[in-house]
C-alpha cells in the first residue's frame, strides 16, 4: 500500500521513516542487556537474538524460570518479545515465532516441528515459495520426503535448515563479544549509584576472581568491568596490565584511575548487576629475589605506574621510542606503547648528528639568501622571526627510500646544522636542488639541537 | 625582657621549621654579627642541611658553589627558557643533568612528560639525538604527552614518587595558573620521598612563585669548534654550550655561567675563555655513547683548563 492510499484511509496517520541504523543500535543494546544471562549472545537478522544458555540456566532457577524472567523483564522495558528455548538454534527460532514460551525438550524437535508451517524453517523465500507451490506447506510434509530430489529441486539449503532444526547438523552461534576466560558477577537487590560503591564491589569481585586465577596459576592481562544499569543500558570499562595481576587491591587501583578518568558514571537509577571478567590471562611466573638485593619491586612499581597511566589517559599514553631502520628522520623512530610486545632486538641507530627535538611536521621557512648550489642559508625566517646564521655544517643528503617503492617523486633533502648568532642550533633542510627543476627548492626547519 | 626573649625564641623556632621544610642550608639563617649567640647554634642544629650525598655535582665549580654544593637530587628543579625557541637549549641542558643524575641510580629509565602543546610547539623528544648526545639508551626513555595540564601534573606526581625512575621531566609551555605554589610544593614533596629529581621545564614562561628550591634560566650560547687531529676546525659547530643563570637557589647568589657539555666524558665544563679560544673537542667521527672511546679519551687530556 502506498503512503497516499494509507493517508486516504486514515487522514490522521503519523508517518515515521524507518531508521535501520537506529533499529540495529537498539538490537545491539538489547544484546548488551542479554549479557546478564549468558556471555554468548549473537544477533539474528534484524529482529532476533540468539542466547546460548548452556550451563547458565541453573543460575536463574532452571530453563522455564529463565525464559519467564527474560520475557518479564523485556516487557517491563516496553518490548513485546517472543522467546523459544530448545536444544538447537533452529528449533528455538521456530519455537520463538510459532509456539508458546515453553522449553522444547531434547529429542522432541521432530514431533514439535511436524505441524508447523514451512516459515518455521528459516528458508530462503524462493525455496519456500517453490515448496508451497507444489503443495508442501508444513514441515511434516517434507521431513520424511526423499532427500535427493528435494535438494535437487529446491536447493541444498532446505535440507540444511531441516537438519539444523532437528539437531542432526551442528550449528554454532557466534557470540558478538569475546568470551572471557573467567568472570565473576554480582546481582544486586538494591541498585548502586555511587562510584564508591562500585569500587567496593570491584574489590569484592576481584577477591573472588583472585581465587579462580590462583587455582589456574594465572593472572589477568586485561580486565573488563560491565555495569548493567536498571534501564537496560550496559557500560563496559576495560583496563590492561603490563604484567599479569590478580591482587584485588591492584585491580581496584587500576579501575579507580579508569573511573576517575571518565568522571561521571551516569548511574541514573543505578546498576543492578556488576560483572568483572578477565578477558586475557597469562601465567604468573613465581619470582625469586636476586642476590643483588632487588627483587624486582622497582620493576613492579613501574609496571603498575604504567598501567595506571594507561587506564587513565588511554592505551598509547606512555610510549617508549624504538629505533627503526630508516634514513628518513621522522621514520627512524617508532613510538611503541609501554609494555607492548618487544619483538627481537631493536636496531641500534647509527651515531650521527641528530637533533634532540623533532618538530611534528617540518615547518617551511623563508630563506632569502643561500649559497648556490649546495650551501647553507645566510639568514632565514621561521615563525615570523628572522634568524642570522653564524655557522653552518652540512649538507647531509638524505634521499627518499626508493627501495621501499612508492613516493619516488619526492626530492632529496640536504640537511644543515645551523647555529644562529645567539647560539641556538637548528636542523634545516632544503628539499630539492637548485637548477634541477623550474621551481626554486623549498627550505624547512625540522628540529632543534641541544 | 623575658617576653622579648620568648618572642625571639618563637621566631627562631618558626624559621627553623621553614628551613627544615625547604631544606635550606644553615648559613643563610645565620644571625647578623651583633645578635650572634646561642640562638645561632640552635639554628645550625635545626637547619638539617642536606648531606653531600644528596647533591649532584654539575662539574662546574662556579655553578656548584652558587647552588650551595651542587644540584639537590631529591628536589623539584625549575628550568626556564625565556622564549620557546630556547626549548632546544633548555631540553639539552636538562637532559645533560639527567644523564649525570642517572649515573647515581643505576641508569634507571627517564620519563619525559609533555603537557598540552609543549611537544607540538617545540618538537617532540627525538631519540637518536638524545642517545647520541647524552648517552641515554632508547630502552630507558619513556615519553608521555597529555592534552590537559592536570593530567600531566598527575603523571608527574605519581612518577616522582617512584624509585624505579631515575629522572622525571615535566615540560609545560607558557604561564599557568594551575602550576602555582601549592602544586609545585606538592611535586617537591613527592621528590623528597623517593629521592629522585623532578625537572620542571618551562617554555616561554616568566618566573612565577614556586616552591622549587632551585630555578635556573637557560639559553643557548655559541658552541665551541670541533677539535680534530689537525687542530680546530674553523666554522664548525662543536659541543653544545649553554648560558645558565641561577634565578633562585639556596644560597641566593645570582650568577651566570657558560657551560659546555662534553658528550664523550658526559660532563659539563665551565667556559672561562671566549668561545673562539674554547678548546673542548667535539665529536669528529662518531660519538661513543658510553664514554669509553679510546680516541676520545686522548683528546680530553689536552683540552681541560678548568680551575
Amino acid at each position: 500500500m502506498g503512503l497516499a492510499d494509507a493517508r486516504a484511509m486514515h487522514p490522521e496517520i503519523e508517518v515515521v521513516e524507518a531508521d535501520d541504523a537506529a533499529d540495529r543500535q537498539l538490537l545491539e543494546s538489547l544484546a548488551d542487556w542479554c549479557d546478564r544471562y549468558t556471555p554468548l549472545v549473537a544477533l539474528d537478522g534484524a529482529d532476533g537474538l540468539f542466547l546460548d544458555i548452556a550451563g547458565c540456566a541453573h543460575l536463574f532457577g532452571g530453563e522455564q524460570a529463565m525464559l519467564e524472567d527474560a520475557l518479564k523483564r523485556l516487557s517491563q522495558q516496553g518490548f513485546r518479545a517472543r522467546a523459544g528455548l530448545a536444544s538447537t538454534p533452529g528449533m528455538a527460532w521456530a519455537a520463538a515465532r510459532f509456539l508458546d514460551p515453553v522449553p522444547v525438550a531434547p529429542g522432541e524437535e521432530r514431533a514439535t516441528l511436524m505441524p508447523l508451517p514451512l516459515a518455521a524453517l528459516r528458508l530462503e523465500p524462493a525455496a519456500r515459495a517453490g515448496l508451497e507451490s507444489v503443495g508442501l506447506r508444513t514441515v511434516g510434509a517434507i521431513v520424511d520426503a526423499p532427500r535427493a530430489p528435494l535438494a535437487r529441486r529446491f536447493g541444498a539449503g532446505v535440507i540444511l535448515r531441516l537438519d539444523q532444526a532437528l539437531g542432526e547438523v551442528e550449528e554454532a552461534v557466534s557470540p558478538r563479544l569475546p568470551v572471557a576466560a573467567l568472570s565473576v558477577e554480582r546481582h544486586l537487590p538494591e541498585p548502586v549509584v555511587r562510584s564508591e560503591d562500585v569500587e567496593r564491589l570491584v574489590f569484592l569481585l576481584a577477591g573472588t576472581l583472585k581465587e579462580d586465577m590462583e587455582r589456574r596459576g594465572e593472572g589477568a592481562r586485561f580486565l573488563q568491568l560491565s555495569l548493567f544499569r536498571v534501564d537496560g543500558a550496559v557500560r563496559r570499562l576495560g583496563v590492561g596490565a603490563s604484567r599479569p595481576l590478580r591482587e584485588p587491591a591492584l585491580v581496584l587501583k587500576l579501575f579507580r584511575e579508569r573511573l576517575s578518568a571518565i568522571g561521571e558514571l551516569e548511574a541514573d537509577c543505578g546498576f543492578e548487576l556488576v560483572r568483572l571478567s578477565a578477558l586475557e590471562t597469562a601465567r604468573i611466573a613465581p619470582e625469586q629475589a636476586n642476590l643483588a638485593g632487588g627483587n624486582g619491586a622497582d620493576e613492579t612499581d613501574l609496571a603498575m605506574f604504567a598501567d595506571r597511566v594507561r587506564a587513565r589517559l588511554g592505551e598509547g599514553a606512555l610510549a617508549i621510542p624504538r629505533p627503526v631502520e630508516s634514513h628518513i628522520p621522522e621514520r627512524a623512530v617508532a613510538l611503541m606503547p609501554y609494555g607492548g610486545l618487544a619483538t627481537g632486538a631493536a636496531p641500534r641507530p647509527v651515531p650521527r648528528e641528530r637533533p634532540i627535538r623533532l618538530l611534528p611536521q617540518a615547518e617551511p621557512i623563508d630563506v632569502f639568501m643561500a649559497e648556490v648550489p649546495e650551501g647553507p642559508p645566510r639568514q632565514f625566517r621561521w615563525r615570523r622571526v628572522l634568524y642570522r646564521v653564524a655557522r653552518a655544517e652540512g649538507p647531509e643528503r638524505i634521499a627518499p627510500e626508493w627501495w621501499l617503492g612508492g613516493r619516488q617523486e619526492e626530492p632529496t633533502r640536504d640537511y644543515f646544522r645551523i647555529e644562529d648568532e645567539e647560539g641556538r642550533r637548528y636542523w634545516l633542510y632544503r628539499q630539492g636542488l637548485y637548477d634541477a627543476t623550474a621551481d626554486m627548492p623549498r627550505w624547512y626547519l625540522h628540529g632543534l639541537f641541544a | 625582657m623575658a617576653t622579648a626573649a620568648v618572642a625571639r625564641e618563637a621566631v627562631f623556632a618558626l624559621r627553623r621549621e621553614i628551613a627544615r621544610i625547604e631544606g635550606t642550608l644553615p648559613e643563610r639563617l645565620e644571625l647578623p654579627a651583633r645578635e650572634s649567640g646561642q640562638e645561632g647554634l640552635v639554628l645550625r642544629r635545626g637547619g638539617a642541611p642536606e648531606r653531600a650525598a644528596g647533591l649532584l655535582r654539575t662539574g662546574s665549580a662556579g655553578l656548584d658553589t652558587a647552588l650551595g654544593g651542587g644540584l639537590p637530587l631529591a628536589s623539584l628543579v625549575e628550568i626556564h627558557g625565556r622564549q620557546s625557541r630556547d626549548a632546544g637549549a633548555v631540553a639539552g641542558f636538562t637532559l645533560a643533568l639527567a644523564a649525570l643524575a642517572r649515573k647515581r641510580t643505576a641508569n634507571a629509565p627517564l620519563l619525559w612528560v609533555g603537557a598540552g602543546e609543549a611537544f607540538s610547539e617545540a618538537g617532540a623528544p627525538y631519540m637518536p639525538g638524545i642517545l647520541n648526545r647524552f648517552g641515554i639508551e632508547p630502552e630507558a626513555m619513556m615519553f608521555t604527552r597529555t592534552r590537559r595540564l592536570e593530567d600531566a601534573l598527575w603523571v608527574a606526581e605519581e612518577a616522582a614518587s617512584l624509585t624505579a625512575l631515575s629522572v622525571v621531566l615535566l615540560e609545560v609551555r607558557g604561564p599557568s595558573r594551575r602550576l602555582d605554589l601549592t602544586a609545585t610544593r606538592r611535586l617537591h614533596h613527592r621528590t623528597q620521598a623517593a629521592r629522585r629529581p623532578l625537572f620542571l621545564l618551562r617554555q616561554a614562561g616568566l618566573p612565577e612563585p614556586t616552591a622549587a628550591p632551585v630555578r635556573l634560566v637557560v639559553s643557548a650560547a655559541a658552541s665551541g669548534e670541533r677539535e680534530t687531529l689537525a687542530g680546530r676546525l674553523a666554522g664548525s659547530i662543536g659541543p653544545p654550550a649553554f648560558r645558565v643563570e641561577t634565578s633562585r637557589s639556596r644560597t641566593g647568589i645570582p650568577a651566570t655561567f657558560m657551560l659546555e657539555w662534553n658528550a664523550d666524558e658526559r660532563a659539563f665544563h665551565e667556559r672561562h675563555t671566549l668561545p673562539d679560544e674554547a678548546q673542548d673537542h667535539g665529536a669528529v667521527v662518531s660519538v661513543s655513547a658510553d664514554g669509553a672511546h679510546p680516541a676520545g679519551q686522548a683528546g680530553t687530556v689536552l683540552a681541560r683548563g678548568v680551575a
